[in-house]
């Protein structure tokens, strides 16, 4: 058998997008136009811009290091206790990341449709999904991924178009904005709602072509990023930067302020919440095998599989510890804006150090 | 044949070859075989002084054959030979060269091996003097008539089914796949059975390796009796545990061919109309011949149609669920009126409701597979006409429910693959459940569990969803729409095998070029 070198820069791509795509699109333009009103698709836009520069850094990283993720490659730039260090740091962030995931989507779910439903069953069950498939092997990983790239893309291009009808393109005027004071925090905030890109470091070395890694984070970076901008113009474009700040998920008021023509069904914000479950179970799925994975390397252990039940508490007390929807989201901003320091400047820093160290991982042959 | 419970009684005459002594061998055999009202001892004499005997089973030979083709010319001898004095040195050649009428005969020293085959129905013969045996193919089973096949029709397309002669089903791939490409390998499984199972596949084109890993797993069973070839199947699978059938079986010959032309191995045992087609993706499940063998057109829409049966059988109900009881306000006004005048007299909750109904139609069908057909006519009116008009003017359900789950049981029933249509039927119940418990959340909760289960099953080491996920451009052509069949240029990559081309890719040229009419 030997090293499991399958994945396609298809492959990749789709499991890029499909981690960084997830229930952070629905308060995007929440975020972006709160940032800069009209200037909200000038922010999403540098937002995708900042994260594409981590990321194109990680993939730098990984195509000097093809046999190794960050875990393992940042023992030898700066050494193994710092190295350490930082990929517990990372292991962290992303098991509160994976938690305030899971915790928002309940919350969305709750609010919307399950009014009765105790919060923990929805969250719980979120992670359950994510855990058990977690315990597949990287190819699984990267099937079930490219599966579910529909699912993201279609119920989002349908609502996309059949809102374009009733937007007002006054509603994008002036482009970049009317108060340029807040828009390098809004960059930061929309960065760190596409930071799952950052598993990307992970799937290197199972790629069957490292060298080939630019092209699938750019082919990724930019089809999440139109998404994400097609998103906040439509939103944009239909309620106005003044209706959209008082609104908490502007994507989901977008899905219900359309129909669909012959009257078959009354709404579909429903249908759009319940297909967007598949886009937050591949986040979740992502994120939560980077974990466990990166745990697995970082104890130098053979099989991840023995984390993925025991990691299931921690994540859900951790998602269990905002107290409501509000405060959920100061944290989701607090943590996310903190955590570009390690998904972009870490990244960054350890290149520089490998160029300086001239520290260089071989591809066995 | 337990070889160590020989060598226990007949330690002292060499116990495993035949030794010439005529006694000794009768003496073995019989005791071997014990008292049997079929078994026949015929002792007789060769060409008039060489004093033989023959042993068969009565039942399993055709005894008429026997008579005229074995028992007769050595008896008399053969005329050519008439005045010469026979030789005990060259008896054996003489007989097997010279007398004997059959064609399938030989020769054989391995006592165990004479008991194995005089149990498969061959005609045993040992001479006093000869240290070899003949061994003679009469065996004759009673075989039924090849029939349509039961679980796969189809309107337009072959009607002959395998039957459970392995030797009839071979002979009928053979005539379909007149090429020298067909390897045909068998195996003997079962402790007590000895039941014959054949391998086949294309050299050349089937991924040798695939071979290997079917013959490797073939010889790891073992079981006292194969009762049928899906005690194989349940032995040779990746995930026993899971609803989806990860090989495929067919009664159908022509399926089986088109199936080995991919570079699929097929799996065939003595005693089951059926054949296991291995490695299997998930789109078979709802492929049949008539999607190829009918017009394009014609073909696409039938499938189109399928996948929606398919849909059918395992949401409708679930969804129907959903909507009731958590989504109301989904469906069009004047729907929801008539749905909750229809559910006025029901004391249950819509779940309550629908596993009920589910439950008893699924009761239905058990029973009316069970009973005689003449009864099963008189069931199928009492149980679906009579008990559905009652149950809904009863109020235990509403009319709508009724639809919904008739729904469902008939989009199975569309399923062409049984075993298919089977796992559907049963991840139906526990969509129905969650659905009863979070709506469409929970629905689509179960679909993502099966989608992902699905994703992470293998069989023999070939993703199970494969042209889709990991995606292959050549297998897409047969996933939702079936191409025009001369653009299947190539076989499929999944499968790895060795042959990729089809045919050439001139033929596609070929074919799209303007035809030339007779008359111009």
């Amino acid at each position: 058998m030997g090293f499991p070198r399958q994945l396609t820069v298809q492959q990749v791509t789709a499991i890029i997008i499909s981690t960084v795509l997830g229930v952070g699109l629905l308060p995007l333009p929440l975020f972006a136009v709160r940032a800069a009103d009209t200037g909200a698709p000038l922010v999403t836009f540098l937002g995708v811009v900042l994260i594409f520069v981590g990321l194109a850094f990680v993939t730098l990283l990984g195509k000097r290091f093809p046999e190794k993720s960050i875990i393992h490659y940042s023992e030898d730039i700066v050494g193994k206790w710092l190295g350490r260090i930082g990929s517990l740091v990372i292991i962290v962030f992303f098991t509160v990341l994976t938690a305030l995931a899971a915790r928002e989507f309940g919350e969305v779910v709750i609010i919307n449709i399950l009014p009765a439903t105790p919060m923990e069953v929805t969250v719980i069950v979120m992670l359950l999904t994510a855990a058990i498939f977690v315990r597949n092997d990287m190819n699984t990983f990267a099937y079930i991924h490219v599966f579910y790239l529909p699912v993201l893309f279609i119920p989002n291009a349908i609502i996309i178009a059949l809102s374009v009808g009733d937007s007002d393109a006054l509603y994008l005027q002036p482009l970049w904005g009317n108060d340029p004071s807040g828009m390098l925090p809004g960059i930061f905030t929309i960065a760190s709602l596409l930071q799952g890109s950052f598993i990307l470091t992970m799937i290197i070395p199972f790629m069957r072509s490292p060298e080939k890694a630019m092209k699938a984070t750019v082919w990724a970076i930019v089809l999440a990023g139109l998404l994400c901008l097609s998103i906040v113009i439509a939103t944009l474009g239909l309620f106005g930067p003044g209706e959209t700040q008082h609104l908490l998920w502007p994507t989901l008021e977008l899905a219900r302020s359309i129909t669909i023509p012959g009257e078959f069904l009354e709404r579909l914000d429903i249908f759009f919440l319940v297909v967007f479950v598949v886009a937050v179970f591949t986040t979740l799925y992502g994120t939560y095998m980077f974990i466990v994975y990166s745990l697995k390397q970082l104890l130098r252990l053979q099989d991840h599989k023995l984390f993925s039940y025991f990691m299931l508490p921690i994540v859900f007390v951790i998602a269990m510890l905002p107290q409501n929807t509000l405060q959920l989201y100061e944290i989701v901003q607090r943590v996310g804006t903190a955590g570009l320091c390690l998904t972009v400047l870490y990244p960054i820093l350890l290149y520089v150090i490998a160029r300086i160290r001239r520290k260089k991982g071989r591809m066995a042959a | 044949m337990s070889l160590r419970f020989m060598k226990r009684k007949y330690h002292k005459a060499d116990p495993k070859v035949v030794s010439g002594n005529l006694e000794d061998t009768i003496r073995f055999i019989q005791d071997a075989l014990g008292q049997n009202e079929d078994f026949v001892t015929r002792r007789f004499h060769v060409f008039g002084h060489f004093s033989a005997v023959m042993f068969y089973f009565a039942k399993m030979v055709n005894e008429m054959s026997i008579k005229t083709d074995v028992l007769k010319p050595i008896m008399h001898g053969p005329p050519h030979l008439d005045d010469k004095d026979i030789h005990i040195d060259e008896l054996q050649d003489v007989l097997l060269n010279e007398s004997i009428y059959h064609s399938d005969a030989e020769l054989e020293n391995q006592l165990a091996t004479l008991v194995e085959e005089l149990l498969g129905g061959k005609t045993m013969i040992a001479v006093e003097g000869l240290d070899h045996a003949i061994l003679i193919a009469t065996w004759k089973i009673p075989e039924r008539a090849i029939d349509e096949p039961g679980t796969e029709q189809v309107v337009l397309g072959p009607r002959e089914g395998f039957i459970e002669q392995l030797g009839t089903n071979i002979a009928l791939l053979r005539n379909r796949l007149q090429t020298p490409g067909l390897r045909v390998q068998s195996k003997k499984l079962g402790r007590m059975s000895h039941t014959k199972v054949a391998i086949c596949y294309m050299d050349g084109t089937t991924e040798p390796e695939l071979v290997q890993e079917v013959e490797r797993r073939l010889d790891n069973i073992d079981i006292d009796v194969i009762g049928d070839i899906g005690y194989i199947e349940q032995m040779i699978e990746d995930n026993q545990y899971s609803p989806f059938p990860q090989l495929q079986t067919t009664e159908r010959p022509d399926k089986t061919v088109a199936n080995l032309a991919e570079g699929r191995v097929a799996i065939l045992a003595d005693g089951s109309p059926f054949a296991i087609l291995l490695p299997v993706v998930w789109n078979q499940l709802y492929q049949t011949p008539e999607d190829y063998s009918n017009r394009l057109l014609m073909g696409n829409f039938i499938r189109i149609v399928r996948l929606i049966a398919l849909m059918f059988a395992l949401v409708s109900s679930s969804l129907y669920v959903a909507f009731i009881s958590f989504h109301p306000e989904l469906l069009p006004t004047d729907f929801a009126v008539a749905v909750a005048s229809g559910r006025a007299g029901v004391p249950y909750p819509a779940v309550v409701e629908v596993l009920i109904i589910d439950v008893a139609m699924e009761i239905l069908r058990e029973a009316s597979i069970r009973l005689p057909t003449q009864v099963g006519t008189a069931l199928s009116i009492v149980g679906v006409l009579i008990i559905g008009e009652a149950a809904v003017q009863a109020g235990i359900s509403s009319p709508i429910t009724i639809i919904v789950v008739a729904l469902a049981t008939i989009g199975s029933f569309a399923t062409p693959s049984y075993t298919g249509a089977f796992s559907l039927r049963m991840l139906r119940f526990p969509l129905i459940i969650l659905s009863g418990m979070f709506g469409l959340y929970g629905l689509v909760i179960g679909i993502l569990y099966i989608f992902n289960h699905m994703l992470s099953l293998k069989s023999f080491g070939v993703p199970y969803m494969s042209p889709v996920s990991p995606g292959n451009a050549q297998g897409w052509k047969d996933v939702v729409f079936r191409f025009p069949l001369w653009r299947f240029v190539k076989r499929p990559s999944f499968l790895d095998p060795s042959n990729r081309e089809r045919f050439d890719q001139e033929e596609t040229k070929r074919l799209s070029r303007q035809p030339s009419h007779t008359r111009d």
